[in-house]
């Protein structure tokens, strides 16, 4: 083989259109978005969020919450919530590792585009769930623990791997349900505060912020061949 | 190589006995060590302390108390079991996630043996970890002098719980080998403890006593004193450990129904160990629903053992006050100089009138009639008292603060003077109530201070609030009497008191 056989057409090989056009731009860019979400499973991802949107119309139409006070019936929406975070985490799992770093360009572009897609699905679903009525702290709550959550899932999934981003926000849920029965009132744990403190506000936007920063430009940590929970 | 080719070859039969025990040992250790598990332990280990036994540090040191939160209501394994089911179905799901199931099945060992070896390993680790961690929190529960005896048999239900979590998330990582089985499998574990912690909450009998997260009739006031004057009932945590260890049985079971697990043999045998392990869940359902209160806890006759029964030995803690001997059970030891002196000058004013105690001594509370926390009995008269149904001074977890001696000392006389006027569980006649008026402000809680005492008291029905009404118009008339005569009225006409048979009016 020399290097001119590398130029050389297989047979039955059809000429692509060279992609300089606008609408070719765009097509490639359609197909590289939706063969990435494909490969992080964004469509089982989606149908998953709206299972948990269903949950969550259902713990809301039939009452399903612990008894106690407004603290307690606070815990199954976040569970939900939870989640919901959890799913989104796992999606930033990468297959293919190195060579898809070192071939992609536009990975960050696309690991934050998917992750703000899937988070906005997942409240979009977790709203309609909560049209059942009697959603603790209304829309603004959901937004700010589902958002805040979610980032630390992408934390999770920056320093344990992507298969593994679930672990945050599940830990988060423990110590939020350990605030609310202590009734502690930091802001780092939100979902305690009430839905318009700045305070928690503040908190969970910064918490998204860095979350989506740290997946975006670093990417999830890749476990392949070397010790880890993923390996 | 013709030397070796020419060789005769000397086949030795395998040892069949030790090979496959040394094989599957072999297997297991690669399984332990390319476990995931370790490395979710750090973080369990930081949420246990968070959740369980930080919390707990804030109740008084008595084993039944410290463990209502993280054993009674299960967050030991609400700690442990969604990240260990997690972790389960990623270890469950591994074979068909790297494309190995038909790799696998081409070994010489049934599918289904190299799956339950990857279970097993896992659930090893968790239910080690959670065998450690509380021990680690029994030892430091020990070192901080906490009284009485710790709830092994819970400990047990918390350790079979874990490996049930471990054998559901691995059988739903084995059925749906995706990245998502992990984090379903977590939240269906978490999901499952909120909504077994909202029944467990509301029931109070019943099938809902299998739930790990209920506490009720098993842990808290009045069975402060379970592990300290009767040993710690094992029926329920006998049935949740029958029912756990069903579902863990039918879960892995199931894993080993489809065609890649084995041969057919092993799949009817996997497919009767499902069966047999949902018949063990549903015999332990069925023996909770006969479950009822006895005065130690949840008794399940088909179950119970009458040596549980049995009242812990114990050597009492004595000290005195006002001459008389006070003893408690030596869980109780911290609180003796608390208790003394609270009873001290109540036990003067007492002293001389007919029905007083000759000593005061601890008794253990009774969940099924619940009596009041403080009465009198026995010849010649004791005072006996049921401490374990007391706010006792210091932390109390989930009061609004800690107990001050004061209000402590303040109960303590209250409860007293109310059982010894014979008020019993009621608020008392009118009469009754001047005369408990009259004692406690001898005994050092002025008239003025009685309604708050009595509201504060949690063991005492409430009479009429405030100091102005005719009973303290009588009480302060008795009080005004000189010491001598105001005894000497007690002495004539205190068994007429207790009978109920005086009016405010025939108060001197």
């Amino acid at each position: 083989m020399t290097a001119a056989d590398l130029h050389r057409r297989e047979p039955g090989h059809v000429a692509q259109p060279a992609a300089g056009t606008r609408s070719d731009r765009a097509a490639a860019a359609w197909r590289l978005a939706s063969l990435y979400l494909v490969s992080r499973r964004a469509p089982m991802a989606l149908a998953l969020l709206a299972g948990l949107g269903a949950v969550q119309w259902a713990a809301l139409h039939w009452h399903w919450s612990i008894a106690g006070g407004p603290a307690a019936r606070l815990f199954l929406p976040l569970t939900v919530q939870t989640g919901a975070a959890a799913v989104i985490a796992v999606t930033t799992y990468g297959p293919f590792g190195e060579s898809e770093r070192a071939a992609s360009r536009c990975l960050p572009w696309l690991r934050a585009g998917a992750v703000v897609a899937l988070t906005g699905a997942a409240f979009g679903a977790l709203a309609a769930g909560a049209a059942a009525g009697g959603l603790p702290g209304g829309t603004l709550a959901l937004l700010r623990d589902l958002g805040g959550m979610t980032g630390i899932g992408l934390l999770s999934a920056a320093i344990l791997g992507g298969a593994f981003g679930w672990v945050g926000p599940m830990a988060f849920l423990l110590i939020t349900e350990g605030a609310l029965a202590h009734r502690s009132v930091t802001p780092w744990v939100w979902p305690t505060r009430p839905p318009d403190d700045r305070g928690g506000a503040i908190c969970a936007c910064l918490v998204i912020t860095a979350g989506l920063v740290l997946l975006t430009v670093r990417g999830p940590r890749d476990a392949r061949g070397e010790p880890g929970p993923a390996s | 190589m013709a030397a070796t080719t020419s060789a005769p070859a000397q086949h030795r039969p395998p040892r069949v006995s030790s090979a496959v025990p040394r094989g599957a040992a072999r297997l297991l250790s690669v399984e332990l060590r390319r476990n995931a598990m370790p490395w979710i332990l750090p973080l369990i280990a930081a949420l246990f302390w968070f959740d369980s036994y930080r919390p707990s540090t804030g109740t008084a040191p008595l084993y039944s108390l410290r463990t209502f939160w993280n054993m009674g209501q299960g967050h030991t394994i609400i700690d442990f079991g969604p990240f260990v089911a997690g972790v389960a179905a990623w270890m469950g799901s591994r074979d068909g996630r790297r494309g190995m199931a038909d790799l696998v099945t081409a070994t010489s060992r049934p599918h289904w043996a190299a799956q339950l070896t990857t279970w097993a390993a896992t659930a090893i680790w968790a239910v080690a970890a959670y065998l450690v961690f509380v021990g680690i929190m029994f030892a430091m529960y020990a070192r901080q002098g906490v009284g009485g005896a710790p709830p092994w048999w819970w400990v047990a239900v918390g350790a079979m719980a874990v490996a049930a979590f471990s054998a559901a998330g691995f059988a739903i990582g084995a059925y749906w080998p995706t990245r998502f089985a992990a984090p379903v499998a977590a939240f269906g574990g978490f999901l499952a403890m909120v909504t077994s912690s909202q029944t467990g909450f509301s029931h109070v009998n019943g099938w809902a006593q299998i739930l790990p997260t209920n506490s009720n009739g098993n842990f808290g006031n009045p069975l402060t004193d379970a592990g300290i004057f009767y040993p710690w009932m094992p029926d329920v945590p006998i049935v949740r450990i029958m029912f756990l260890a069903g579902l863990a049985v039918a879960a892995l079971g199931l894993t080993g129904l489809p065609a890649r697990a084995g041969g057919r043999g092993l799949r009817r045998a996997a497919a009767l160990i499902a069966i047999a392990g949902v018949a063990l869940a549903g015999t332990a359902v069925g023996l909770t629903t006969t479950a009822r209160l006895g005065p130690h806890g949840i008794v399940i006759p088909a179950l119970h053992d009458a040596a549980s029964d049995k009242a812990v030995t114990y050597t009492p803690s004595c000290d005195r006050a006002a001459g008389l001997p006070v003893c408690l059970n030596p869980a109780y030891r911290r609180w003796l100089p608390d208790v003394r002196d609270a009873l001290a000058p109540l036990l003067v004013e007492l002293s001389g009138l007919p029905g007083a105690p000759v000593r005061a001594s601890q008794v253990a509370a009774d969940n099924a009639s619940s009596p009041p926390a403080i009465t009198f009995g026995g010849h010649p008269p004791a005072l006996r008292m049921s401490l374990g149904q007391l706010n006792l001074p210091g932390q109390c977890g989930f009061c609004r603060g800690p107990v001050a001696s004061t209000q402590f000392a303040d109960e303590m006389r209250l409860l007293t003077a109310h059982a010894f006027v014979g008020a019993g569980a009621g608020v008392g006649s009118p009469v009754q109530q001047a005369v408990q008026a009259v004692l406690l402000n001898a005994a050092g809680v002025p008239f003025a201070a009685q309604p708050r005492a009595i509201a504060a008291a949690e063991n005492l029905p409430k009479p009429a609030p405030g100091t102005t009404g005719p009973v303290y118009a009588a009480a302060r008339r008795l009080d005004a009497l000189p010491v001598a005569a105001r005894h000497a009225w007690l002495v004539a006409h205190l068994a007429a008191v207790r009978a109920g048979g005086l009016t405010l009016a025939d108060l001197p």
